[in-house]
């Protein structure tokens, strides 16, 4: 019942920001986007339906892909703070994206570059899994370490790439969905719907997970085979998304503990409520960048962070994150 | 029939057991005892498939446990180790569900009754004492359909009344199936097991 509420609540949300987007931004609208819909042609229809549409439909599925890809980072690390940006999962994608774009095989925003951030990303995660197998501290800075590096090497390509369409550090570290267009949209959704269907086939799964690897082993899961789906889902979430938009901080952390607080901790709903609360995070997050200092464009990762960070240091001081630590 | 034919066990740098040798059968409770560090918990991980071993022959019914597949390995051995940790605030019901109704032995309800875990469903299992994290977590082994169980000290937290329970629950697994039960303290236990292994 409780959740049932949470679902439609949290749908009626998305709806409502969602032409909300459609509706604020830098060109002022003196009609609602309602009376627009059917019209073309006016600068006010081509604002709408050109550039805010795809854009607000972009933060859906990102946004969504993101919350997904924080609950399953949580989950398959198991680790409260294992989030994409913190442990170099996203630094692996940017690094996947930018080798493409600054080799001049894939440009930004073509299927083949989506294809490198996300290979970028499995790559991240399997050397975090290797390098770190323990849950405990070292694990967090290992990733850290392991993300800087990646963040680098990343920095040096692009400083020295004469290629155009590369992009700035500061994008790509700071995460901005002002490149996002219909052609973007539909390069990545397939990749991150196929992403979200495998982390749907993995929650039974990681709910026995977080009882450790052995107890997993000892009610008959593949562990091998879980772990590889595991890596492909998550680099198929955030490989996609970082190749659009650049690392978006604190969104995949924060989304799946709220979600736990509402729903609990059973990665049967965590999954698909993330995805909801993701989309809806990024979705305010950009309406901010976009609004609060108009008619500047203040980076997106940089509000999520602003905005996520305090809510979760609140949120694990009221010890109801949720998740007892395993030390 | 699990057949240990001159089991070495090597951790880090020390031997934890050397040319053990027995034979835990179905129909039958086995309780194996032994001090502190004497490699009962390295057995039990052992059988189950989690711990190589240095040197001899483990069987399960002619299989090699650690070099079997989960899926195959957990239709004939179930483990409930000494300690489980329950990192994420589930309820006992949902603990209960990681294994589907369709896939459980038979006996699960009783099982859940015996174990007083009915009453506990809707409870947290973060919140509940020791003993009743235990509890949950043998529930949790006992309803696997296998054919054997390797219980690593089932009564450590449990108090007079859960200690009977368990025992009574042994008493009707052993009809169907075969117990390995790992106890350092053996006093009141005798009466109910069948073979009694010791490793010194």
């Amino acid at each position: 019942m409780k959740r049932t509420a949470t679902y439609i609540g949290l749908i009626t949300v998305l709806a409502v920001l969602f032409i909300l987007s459609l509706q604020i931004g830098i060109l002022h609208l003196d009609t609602s986007v309602f009376s627009l819909i059917g019209k073309h042609g006016s600068v006010a229809a081509t604002t709408v339906w050109d550039v805010r549409f795809p854009r607000a439909l972009g933060a859906v599925v990102i946004g969504g892909a993101l919350g997904i890809a924080g609950a399953l980072a949580q989950g398959i690390f198991r680790n409260p703070l294992a989030e994409p940006t913190l442990i170099g999962l996203s630094s692996g994608a940017t690094f996947g994206t930018i080798i493409g774009i600054a080799t001049g095989l894939a440009g930004y925003g073509s299927g083949v570059n989506c294809l490198a951030a996300t290979l970028g990303t499995a790559m991240a995660a399997v050397i975090t899994l290797f390098l770190a197998p323990n849950k405990n501290f070292g694990f967090l800075l290992t990733g850290i370490a392991f993300s800087s590096i990646l963040t680098s090497v990343s920095g040096l390509i692009i400083s020295i790439s004469q290629r155009p369409g590369i992009q700035s550090l500061s994008f790509w570290n700071f995460g901005s969905l002002s490149l996002i267009n219909f052609a973007t949209v539909r390069v990545i959704t397939p990749f991150i719907l196929v992403g979200v269907v495998l982390a749907l086939s993995l929650a039974r799964g990681l709910n026995i997970w977080s009882l450790g690897e052995n107890t997993a082993f000892y009610l008959g899961m593949n562990i091998r085979r879980f772990r590889f789906v595991a890596i492909i889902a998550i680099a198929l979430l955030i490989g996609p998304a970082v190749s659009a938009v650049g690392s978006i901080a604190f969104l995949g952390l924060l989304v799946p503990h709220v979600v736990r607080l509402i729903v609990g901790p059973n990665h049967k709903h965590l999954i698909g409520y993330s995805a909801l609360l993701g989309a809806i995070v990024l979705l305010i997050a950009d309406l901010l960048a976009r609004a609060a200092f108009a008619p500047h464009e203040v980076p997106l990762g940089l509000l999520t962070s602003l905005l996520g960070a305090p809510i979760l240091i609140i949120l694990l001081r009221a010890r109801r994150a949720q998740w007892v630590s395993e030390q | 029939m699990i057949t240990l034919a001159k089991i070495s066990i090597i951790r880090g740098e020390t031997k934890v057991l050397q040319d053990f040798s027995a034979t835990i059968a179905q129909h039958q409770a086995t309780l194996l005892s032994g001090p502190n560090g004497s490699g009962k918990t390295s057995l039990i991980q052992a059988i189950a498939g989690t711990l190589p071993i240095d040197t001899g022959e483990i069987s399960i019914d002619g299989i090699d446990p650690y070099h079997s597949k989960a899926m195959e390995l957990a239709k004939l051995r179930s483990v409930a180790p000494q300690r489980r940790t329950f990192s994420l605030a589930f309820s006992v019901a949902e603990v209960i569900e990681f294994i589907p109704a369709r896939e459980r032995a038979n006996h699960w309800g009783s099982t859940l009754e015996l174990l007083g875990l009915k009453k506990l469903l809707t409870k947290k299992v973060t919140e509940l004492s020791i003993g009743q994290q235990q509890r949950v977590s043998l529930g949790l082994a006992l309803i696997q359909d296998s054919k054997f169980y390797l219980l690593d000290e089932p009564f450590s937290a449990q108090d007079s009344e859960y200690q009977i329970r368990i025992l009574q629950l042994i008493d009707e697994l052993k009809k169907e199936r075969g117990v390995l039960v790992v106890s350092h303290n053996t006093d009141s236990l005798h009466s109910h097991f069948d073979q009694e292994l010791f490793i010194s």
